[in-house]
């Protein structure tokens, strides 16, 4: 134990020394962080009280309905916490050279692993906590609820379904790693995403939201009373439903009832800490080792994957040195398999939402609600084009990595560099968010004004996102730093990720008004009139241009710093 | 003798630690220069100017006449460099990442397909060439930084202690090739701790310790033999 008090207390003087740091470059990023990151959780509250405030009192779903939609989207959270603490502690337990000096210290392994699971935890749940705490208390302050509502429930419900999510994943990892050094990586990584997939896919076709509103909406105006005959039996047995059902029996003014959801949750929890810890006591280690002896698939050779076109020694048809840069580029992607494996992810889950928005009937007829539809459509787009930026781009100049000192030292212009490594990452992202945006607004209405102005503003946005990501990167670069995963669940991505959220939200909000104006024009008296978009257009490309500006500006200048 | 290598009144601060402190160098085309110095002297530091990995506060580096910092591209042409730590590309193999260098100092294809063929014999890569850099010793990686450095055929060579997990094989394959290639018009300036290698190898050398020049030798100084430079160097950084 003493020795599991002395590298955690090491671990907070290192922190509390980053965050006490009084230089000038220092206290301009905590100051930005705190703006960001206070500022979204800001935004989030007041989205979540006026959300709440809507459902319930403008379109009377009833506290049933509203809770089983919380329910869903704690779903979708456990999951991003389960996964996002799966693929950091990868990183942080297996792969850490700070694990690798312990491990040849006497420190027991299962305290390496214990230090390790706390390390892991905050480092990438922290952003997800924050937002958690923000929409609770923009849930609670509808209600109502006394500061010990906030109090208890942050501390005894939000934090142990979090850490559920992440013992959850932790011991998962483990028992894979061992079963990975027998199947191969590959299979396994593969199996993983299936399993993700088909996790989200089952648990919305049997919750079925449409068929549930029906059900539910046949009892109008009694739709407060408790439908719970309507779930699905197996949801009843997740750790969401358990939280959603805390929430709803206390606002329903049933502590007991609630109780007893909580309670459940703390059994739970309890269960997985001690199997995390009997798995660890015999696989952390064994495991460790499993993880530092894989090589990665196709190591050792040049790789499975040939393409002919893009092989060193051949004439190129860029001039050089950009020609062997995109080579590299190339090869670097294609050769780590967290990179093509994560972008083969993203591009299922962009299926997904296509095929999932394709089926839906958006074509509504009350303006406000059709203008809603459509904003919460193009908002979701840029969404996916964030994620898909600050994954890929985010951490495109950090991968130059220790070798970056062959091209600093080399006759190259590094604004040259700069500038192809943002013209093929935008290339990338627009085209995706084009493709996007097209099949997405055309299921909104058949409208070619409609597609052609979501066509616009998502180039906006794919313009502005690519440069905010790249600049922040080569901002917040860190050259030590291997895992790409890593790079971009630091903080400095999360406070890049929020800044995406606001310049989104700043996009939203020029667009709502004249887009309300078109569709009432369009739906009431059958008549199109482009000109109430032409100012929100200009409107978006200027805040484009100040968010392209900047944040080239800062990148360019980031790579006169030493290396 | 015309300076190849130009260090002018250069000043490197970390806030207020001054790790080089106004130093002022030249070095002439052909020679091997040797640059000594304890822990922490600044020899690295300085390295990493000349190769504009870092920017002077003050003072300029200058090669072949150019400014590292004010004129990069035209100065970093005529520049190989071996850092302290072999860095490379972990998923390209030792052949790609020769092409890649070859590519970034823009040589026609052709010239450096001959050049790897070279270098390949010269440095017995052959049996390590194709596989990828996550798979090398630190002495694998050492030879291949040390053909990346001169695949272009530089005329000026920094070298951060060269000989880093290299076997003894290996080590006189290098201090040969190295020797021979000053013969050739080639300047080098190597900082190295392994004083026997200074003595066998230098033209001359300049011993820095807490950021400032505390010893250099003046051409044509009688070659020094049997010990002396340790002798000396403890003395002088003591």
């Amino acid at each position: 134990m003493p020795q599991f008090i002395l590298i955690l207390n090491v671990k907070a003087n290192a922190f509390i020394k980053n965050v006490t740091d009084f230089r000038l470059q220092s206290v301009f990023k905590n100051l930005s962080s705190v703006l960001i990151f206070g500022g979204v959780a800001l935004g989030v509250f007041l989205l979540s009280r006026a959300a709440t405030g809507y459902l319930l009192q403008q379109a009377h779903i009833g506290l049933f309905l509203f809770h089983r939609f919380l329910s869903m989207l704690l779903y979708v959270f456990f999951i991003t916490v389960n996964l996002g603490n799966m693929i950091v502690c990868y990183a942080t337990l297996y792969k850490s050279e700070e694990v690798t000096f312990l491990m040849g210290l006497p420190v027991p392994h299962l305290t390496i692993f214990a230090v390790k699971f706390i390390d892991n935890f905050f480092y990438s749940s922290s952003t997800l906590l924050l937002l958690g705490l923000a929409l609770l208390l923009g849930y609670g302050s509808y209600f109502g609820m006394s500061p010990w509502f906030y109090l208890f429930t942050f501390a005894g419900v939000l934090l142990p379904f979090m850490l559920t999510a992440g013992v959850l994943a932790v011991i998962v990892l483990m028992i894979l790693i061992r079963v990975a050094s027998r199947v191969g990586i590959r299979w396994l990584l593969a199996g993983i995403m299936i399993i993700y997939l088909s996790a989200i896919y089952l648990y919305f076709s049997a919750v079925n939201p449409v068929d549930l509103v029906q059900q539910v909406m046949k009892h109008y105006p009694d739709v407060n009373a408790y439908f719970g005959y309507l779930d699905p039996p197996f949801v009843r047995y997740l750790p969401n439903h358990w939280v959603s059902e805390f929430m709803y029996w206390t606002v329903a003014g049933d502590p007991a009832h609630a109780s007893w959801y909580l309670l459940t949750l703390f059994y739970i929890l309890a269960a997985l800490l001690v199997t995390a810890w009997m798995v660890a006591r015999t696989y952390y280690y064994k495991s460790w080792v499993n993880a530092s002896e894989s090589r990665p698939p196709g190591s050792g050779r040049p790789g499975f994957l040939q393409v002919r076109s893009m092989e060193f020694g051949r004439e190129g048809i860029l001039p050089r040195p950009a020609d062997v840069v995109l080579r590299r580029d190339f090869w670097v992607f294609f050769r780590e398999p967290s990179q093509w494996l994560h972008l083969l992810l993203m591009f299922l889950l962009l299926m997904v939402f296509l095929v999932s928005i394709s089926s839906l009937e958006l074509k509504l007829t009350q303006p406000f609600l059709q203008t809603i539809s459509y904003l919460v459509v193009f908002l979701f787009d840029g969404f996916l084009i964030a994620s898909i930026s600050l994954r890929f781009v985010f951490p495109a100049l950090s991968l130059e990595g220790d070798a970056f000192w062959c091209i600093r030292s080399a006759p190259v212009s590094l604004r040259k560099l700069y500038w192809q490594k943002f013209i093929g990452s935008f290339l990338l992202i627009a085209t995706t968010a084009e493709i996007l945006s097209v099949a997405s607004t055309s299921v909104l209405r058949d409208s070619p004004v409609l597609i052609l102005v979501g066509s616009i503003c998502t180039a906006f946005v794919a313009l502005g996102l690519t440069s905010l990501n790249l600049g922040a990167g080569a901002y917040f670069a860190t050259f030590r730093e291997k895992n790409p995963i890593r790079i971009a669940s630091s903080q400095g991505a999360s406070l890049t990720f929020l800044a995406g959220m606001v310049y989104l939200g700043a996009v939203v909000a020029l667009l709502v008004v004249p887009l309300n104006r078109y569709f009432e024009i369009l739906i009431i008296r059958g008549t199109t009139s482009p000109g109430w978009l032409a100012i929100p257009l200009v409107a978006v490309g200027i805040l484009t241009a100040i968010v392209f500006a900047g944040s080239t500006g800062v990148g360019l200048a980031t790579l006169r710093r030493d290396f | 003798m015309t300076p190849t290598i130009q260090i002018r009144n250069v000043t490197k601060r970390f806030g207020s630690f001054v790790a080089v402190d106004n130093l002022d160098l030249s070095i002439g085309k052909g020679e091997f220069f040797g640059f000594l110095g304890p822990n922490g002297a600044g020899k690295t530091t300085t390295i990493k100017m000349i190769t504009g990995l870092y920017a002077p506060t003050s003072g300029s580096c200058l090669i072949n006449g150019f400014d590292v910092h004010r004129d990069p591209v035209p100065a970093k042409r005529s520049l190989g460099y071996v850092p302290d730590q072999p860095f490379m590309y972990e998923k390209l193999t030792g052949r790609e990442f020769l092409y890649f260098v070859g590519g970034i100092f823009s040589m026609p294809v052709a010239v450096v397909k001959e050049r790897i063929g070279e270098y390949i014999e010269m440095f017995e890569l052959g049996d390590f060439i194709d596989k990828r850099g996550e798979e090398f010793s630190q002495g694998m990686r050492q030879r291949i930084v040390l053909s990346a450095a001169m695949i272009h055929d530089p005329g000026v060579l920094i070298i951060d202690e060269p000989l880093v997990g290299l076997d003894p094989r290996s080590s006189r394959l290098v201090k040969d090739t190295l020797k021979w290639r000053t013969t050739q018009g080639l300047t080098i300036f190597m900082s190295t701790h392994l004083l026997e290698i200074v003595e066998e190898l230098c033209d001359r050398i300049a011993i820095i310790k807490k950021g400032r020049i505390i010893y250099e030798e003046s051409r044509g100084a009688a070659r020094r033999s049997n010990g002396q430079l340790e002798t000396m160097f403890l003395e002088l950084t003591k």
